[in-house]
């Protein structure tokens, strides 16, 4: 007898060992099996979604601290009527585009560097950094950042030998789209690399012999082939920085508050629970929006998602 | 009408003397310290279709890729329509390239694909469409303007490109293996349509293939590539009748070596023993001649050895050799025999059988004589 490599045997014996278990003519449910674990992960969700409902239709009496019985739409016409909380919409909803935007750009030319370059040392250079800030967390970073640019911190005392400042370089709208984008970089540039790594360089090599230069080349063949990777770090990017917590609070110090701030003001400070379930429907519903219109816009089909076009 | 007869075999090139349109002089490309093109010389006359044809890793697409603009040669200068092109960009070159893969451009249309290198090269906007119209028509795809690259066959596909390609009217055009992907019948069927569209339009044009039928069937010139090296530049029934060593012998058709060492050099013919067999042919180099006891192979190909169950229906043959069929395999328009000869210390050699009403009439394990002509012996160093 052939003497088989060990792991093929050891993969017939588990063959022969399934087959018992799990008879080949169920094959045809094993991938709904395999989404089983998700759809019940998702369904915990909703039903934690239902219980929010519920309590968004309930109001706070201010002399029992308690939520009221009965349905009234009260949180939401507070919601959406109280210039407040208009501001905080405004600064997210602005700021999660900005973010986006800024991100998408700083992002594109660094994947597009790693993936491209020919000097082995510089890709590891740019992928450790890149890998380098997961390691961090979010909170750390954003104290550094406050070190780094508070009155007295590092830029102040640097600008202050110059004899200039010291500047106000933090909790204002510009230190927290900054700290957002910095967070966000690395998942772009995660989702960008594979749209990059996809394009053959035998195409831009074919766009400059056809005449155009690299200005072109990039205009015409890498954005619009780099779509996909475009739609998805878009979306991440987005809906990550709309829903942010930690970034506003802490180089916004309390005076530059996204929604999350907003909700987490209401259930933990005011302990009106109503009204910040109204506010978390409220994300979750513009979120949601959000990904409709860009999937309206461009497809679904830019993620690749469904057959793969040769 | 003019003929070239410069006695240098290697520029020998039949019709009248255009300008020459691509001059290689002397490039070399080293990586690290791989050389993968060493001293590459030749010279291109304007609209003549050049093959470069050559084993796998042979410096093939380097050297294409240096007269493209993609790399610079380590060293060595490279000309066309005699200006110097070293520093060029290749979007300054003009220069149509069919890549391997083809690198059509899959978010636009075949149209938009075809239109545009005359966008790059800014084009009058107002001509481009009849342009565009022309070149798909000339690629019979007059009716696909519109489908994406995806919706096209592979075959479509390889049109598409040649339209954009060759759309700004460029002053060469380049195709590094855009056929290597497709089925036979298809690659030969688009082998005809490259040569077709190429006399239509006259353009100086340099292929990248090793399959040596396509270079036989498209070229006016073949360029043999070996180990970086140019091993032989001519005409194709010159590479394929004269080849210049024994490497583009073994490398275009089938080809059997017979080794053995000199015993006796004449004039035109040498002789050498292989084995117990006295053998004898032309020696090919010009340059050096042969000394009694050297190692020689001699190489004759496949189609001029017949084969034969006695020796005196060989009897219009110099050589008659005494062997057995080891194996038979039919190729429907020919058959070919595998036989061992005992007398070259059991070498085995191939022979075609071309005679259709006698398809296979030996068997495997059959004694049979085969034999040639000492002409069709080509002798050279071993
Ligand atoms: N950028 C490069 N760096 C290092 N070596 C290279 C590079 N490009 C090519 N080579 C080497 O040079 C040699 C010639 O390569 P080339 O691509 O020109 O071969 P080819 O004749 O086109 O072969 P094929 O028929 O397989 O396409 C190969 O050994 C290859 O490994
Ligand atoms: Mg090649």
């Amino acid at each position: 007898m052939r003497a088989y490599p060990l792991t093929w045997r050891l993969l017939d014996v588990l063959e022969t060992g399934l087959e018992k278990v799990f008879p080949r003519r169920l094959a045809g449910i094993t991938p709904y099996l395999m989404l089983a674990p998700a759809v019940l992960l998702v369904g915990l969700l909703v039903l934690g979604l239902f219980q929010v409902a519920d309590g968004s239709l309930r109001t706070l009496d201010t002399t029992t601290f308690l939520m009221s019985e009965s349905y009234s739409l009260d949180n939401f016409r507070r919601a959406l009527s109280e210039p407040l909380f208009r501001n905080v919409a405004v600064k997210s909803f602005a700021g999660s585009l900005i973010v986006t935007a800024m991100t998408l750009v700083l992002a594109l030319p660094y994947a597009y560097v790693m993936v491209r370059t020919k000097s082995a040392a510089l890709r590891k250079i740019l992928l450790i950094a890149l890998f380098l800030p997961f390691f961090i967390g979010q909170v750390v970073r954003a104290y550094g950042w406050l070190i780094i640019l508070g009155n007295q911190g590092l830029v102040n005392e640097a600008l202050s030998f110059l004899g200039i400042g010291p500047f106000r370089l933090i909790y204002n709208y510009p230190a927290v789209l900054f700290g957002l984008i910095q967070y966000m970089l690395p998942f772009a540039v995660l989702m960008l690399a594979p749209a990059v790594t996809a394009i053959p360089e035998e195409t831009e090599a074919a766009a400059e012999s056809l005449g155009a230069n690299w200005i072109q080349t990039f205009i015409h063949v890498v954005l619009p082939m780099a779509r996909p990777g475009f739609v998805g770090a878009g979306l991440v990017v987005m809906t990550l920085s709309l829903t942010d917590f930690a970034i506003p609070a802490i180089l916004g110090g309390g005076s530059q508050d996204f929604i999350a701030n907003a909700i987490y003001d209401q259930f933990f400070r005011t302990s009106d629970q109503g009204l910040g379930a109204t506010l978390a429907l409220l994300l979750v519903a513009a979120g949601s929006t959000l990904v409709a219109i860009v999937f309206a816009l461009v497809g679904t089909g830019t993620l690749q998602m469904g057959r793969a076009k040769q | 009408m003019a003929v070239a007869e410069t006695g240098l075999d290697r520029l020998a090139v039949e019709g009248p003397v255009g300008s020459t349109a691509v001059s290689v002089r002397n490039v070399n490309m080293v990586f690290g310290d791989y050389r993968a093109v060493d001293d590459a010389s030749f010279d291109l006359q304007e609209g003549k279709f050049l093959t470069i044809l050559g084993p796998s890793g042979s410096g093939k697409t380097t050297l294409l890729r240096m007269i493209a603009g993609f790399q610079a040669p380590t060293s060595g200068e490279i000309a066309i329509n005699g200006i110097p092109v070293g520093h060029v960009p290749p979007n300054k070159r003009s220069i149509g390239m069919v890549f391997q893969k083809l690198a059509l451009f899959p978010h636009m249309t075949a149209a938009q694909n075809v239109a545009f290198p005359l966008k790059m090269r800014r084009f009058d906007a107002r001509t481009i469409p009849a342009r565009v119209a022309k070149y798909l028509d000339l690629v019979k795809l007059g009716g696909f303007a519109n489908r994406r690259i995806h919706e096209l066959s592979g075959g479509q596909q390889q049109r598409i490109a040649i339209a954009r390609a060759l759309v700004f009217e460029p002053d060469l055009l380049l195709l590094d293996e855009p056929l290597a992907a497709l089925d036979r019948k298809l690659r030969e069927e688009m082998q005809l349509e490259f040569r077709r569209i190429q006399r239509e339009l006259g353009v100086t044009t340099i292929n990248v293939t090793h399959d040596q039928r396509e270079a036989l069937v498209v070229s006016d010139e073949i360029i043999v590539m070996d180990k970086g090296r140019i091993q032989q530049n001519a005409k194709p029934s010159a590479t394929y009748r004269q080849p210049s060593n024994s490497f583009v012998a073994g490398f275009i058709g089938v080809t059997n070596f017979l080794s053995g060492s000199v015993t006796d050099v004449t004039d035109s013919e040498v002789a050498f023993i292989a084995g117990t067999q006295p053998l004898c042919g032309r020696w090919v180099a010009t340059d050096v001649r042969p000394s009694a006891g050297q190692s020689v192979k001699g190489a004759v190909r496949a189609e001029q050895i017949r084969v034969a169950a006695t020796p005196d229906r060989l009897d219009d043959l110099q050589t008659t050799v005494a062997g057995s069929v080891m194996d038979v395999i039919f190729e429907g328009e020919r058959v070919v025999y595998e036989v061992r000869l005992a007398s070259l210390q059991d070498a085995t050699i191939r022979v075609f059988d071309h005679d259709p009403s006698q398809h296979a009439e030996f068997e495997a394990g059959a004694r049979v004589f085969v034999g040639w002509n000492a002409r069709d012996v080509l002798v050279f160093a071993e």
